[in-house]
């Protein structure tokens, strides 16, 4: 299995979203690197160049982070917008889901309250894939 | 196998055998033990709404239909007579019902064409035993299946639970009966009340089967099933979770099912902030294998027959911590023994129950070898020699010649 980072906890509230989990698969001595700095990294899908970062902290292999939900309006947003989550050191980067436990179809089961910021909604999703995104749908609720 | 033509054939009279309810699994259980046993089993499903059946049926188990409802069923008429039989038939199934009272749990699936046509089936059955298995059923059976059937009445709810006018009508209609078959003790005391007179016997539905993978108490899983639904109480259990989830922040609470509710209750979770903790699975085909992973079972229930899903889970070495609503839990459960009977309808009593549960590994271990011993009561061998005992009983009363042939080769 390709390192990832095991996402544990999801928390849409108060306007932010914030993660909870373990860097996973990495040699022990990179993960509970002192020096390096990891971030959460949120990649805007349609435009992979537009990212977002924000630093996460590290407790050896436990990372947490959020963000503010606010970040994710943009000027030109499409009716509906994914964001896919890394965590990163600068150098490794690491997709977040959640792949280590016995839950089949997360998509239906693992559902997370949407969270308004001006006239988008946003909610953290699993794809298909078990990987963490967060989706934006401008309008209405989903 | 020369013994099978003495045995008259037994047909199940289901409201739909297509379907997923308890009621459907376990006639299917009894249907299938039965058919190996070498009876001649029917199952007939008043109305069908699905292609498949969704429960594992012996392939000897014969299964018919009243009244196909599928889509593809219906072909356009054509013709002058067909086409006015058609609007007919239409007109028919918009009417309601005018032997089913309202408060039947399943009038809704029922209407004038539904109903004529089931009085038309029960009237031109002649010979064999008859099982109808809900009030509506048993009343059409009581009044119309008269041409000489042995018939009984199966009740898979516990009698408290009818509304007003189906109590009444039970009580006009079931000493028509040969047997009213009832799930608990506390229903056979309530019926024999009710009925003086009626033959009324407790057999418990059984497990599928009891040879199943014993769960590992050090699981931080608790598990519920059911149809999400007012009844399951589930709406009862979410809030309970939350008094919980900060001392046991690890642990999960899966419920399975799907249903009405399914929005309400996401609605709940969200309110709580249990979306980490508290998990609607959907509908599983292997809630076998799902069972297993957890370390016990909850059932928040506002009432139940006799909850099957509860036994199937002791029968995983699963303890049970379980509202004591009418009926079924205090029947089975043993407090302190194989689980925790807690007051119904009481969320912070069955909060503080789990928590009992949850904080203590050794006493999980011990409740589940005892939850596994209750089971065993519940198991197929158990209670169908039950079931033939009573057909071949009813039959012989019914044709004493034909039973006394069979006696004598015994």
């Amino acid at each position: 299995m390709k390192p990832h980072a095991e996402i544990a906890e999801v928390w849409p509230r108060d306007g932010r979203i914030r993660l909870v989990g373990r860097l996973h698969g990495l040699p022990s001595n990179d993960a509970a690197g002192t020096a390096v700095t990891w971030q959460l990294v949120l990649t805007r899908r349609a435009h992979p160049d537009q990212r977002l970062r924000y630093d996460a902290h590290l407790t050896g292999d436990r990372f947490e982070g959020e963000l503010p939900v606010a970040d994710l309006a943009a000027a030109d947003h499409a009716a509906v917008e994914e964001w896919d989550i890394h965590l990163s050191d600068g150098e490794t980067e690491l997709r977040a889901g959640r792949r280590l436990d016995d839950i089949r179809g997360k998509k239906k089961i693992f559902v997370y309250p949407e969270q308004r910021t001006g006239n988008i909604g946003v909610r953290p999703y699993y794809t298909v894939k078990d990987n963490l995104s967060l989706e934006c749908r401008t309008g209405g609720a989903a | 196998m020369s013994d099978r033509r003495t045995l008259p054939r037994v047909r199940y009279l289901l409201l739909h055998a297509y379907g997923r309810g308890g009621t459907i699994r376990t006639v299917m259980n009894q249907a299938n033990s039965l058919v190996a046993a070498g009876w001649d089993v029917e199952i007939v499903s008043a109305i069908r709404r699905r292609d498949d059946i969704q429960f594992p049926l012996d392939p000897r188990v014969r299964i018919s239909t009243v009244v196909d409802l599928r889509e593809d069923a219906y072909t356009p008429p054509s013709g002058l007579m067909a086409r006015w039989r058609d609007r007919h038939r239409g007109r028919l199934l918009d009417e309601p019902p005018r032997y089913i009272p309202a408060g039947e749990f399943g009038y809704r699936y029922f209407n004038r064409y539904v109903e004529d046509r089931l009085i038309a089936y029960l009237g031109a059955l002649t010979d064999g035993i008859l099982v109808t298995t809900r009030p509506a059923l048993n009343f059409l059976a009581a009044e119309h299946a008269t041409n000489g059937v042995v018939r009984i009445a199966q009740e898979h709810m516990n009698h408290g639970t009818h509304k007003r006018d189906v109590q009444k009508r039970i009580q006009e209609t079931y000493p028509r009966f040969d047997a009213v078959a009832v799930l608990t003790e506390r229903d056979r005391d309530e019926y024999e009340e009710l009925l003086p007179g009626t033959r009324v016997v407790r057999i418990p539905n059984a497990v599928h089967s009891l040879d199943q993978v014993p769960a590992s108490p050090q699981a931080k899983i608790a598990v519920a099933a059911g149809r999400l639904f007012p009844q399951k109480g589930f709406d009862m259990l979410i809030p309970a979770w939350a008094k919980l989830v900060e001392t046991f922040p690890e642990w999960q609470l899966r419920i399975y099912g799907s249903g009405e509710k399914k929005a309400e209750l996401r609605t709940l979770i969200e309110e709580h902030h249990l979306y980490n903790h508290v998990f609607l699975m959907g509908h599983t085909d292997r809630l076998d294998d799902e069972l297993a992973k957890a370390s016990f079972y909850v059932l928040s229930s506002r009432f139940e027959g006799l909850p099957m899903v509860m036994i199937e889970a002791m029968s995983h070495a699963l303890p049970v911590v379980s509202f004591d609503c009418p009926t079924g839990p205090a029947d089975v459960l043993t407090h302190g023994v194989d689980g925790l009977l807690v007051p119904p309808e009481d969320p912070d009593a069955l909060a503080d129950s789990m928590a009992k549960l949850m904080a203590d590994e050794k006493l999980r271990a011990d409740m589940g070898v005892a939850a596994v011993l209750t089971a065993s009561s519940y198991g197929p061998d158990a209670v169908h020699p039950r079931w033939e005992a009573l057909f071949t009983d009813l039959h012989g009363q019914r044709h004493p010649s034909g039973a006394a042939a069979k006696g004598q080769r015994a």
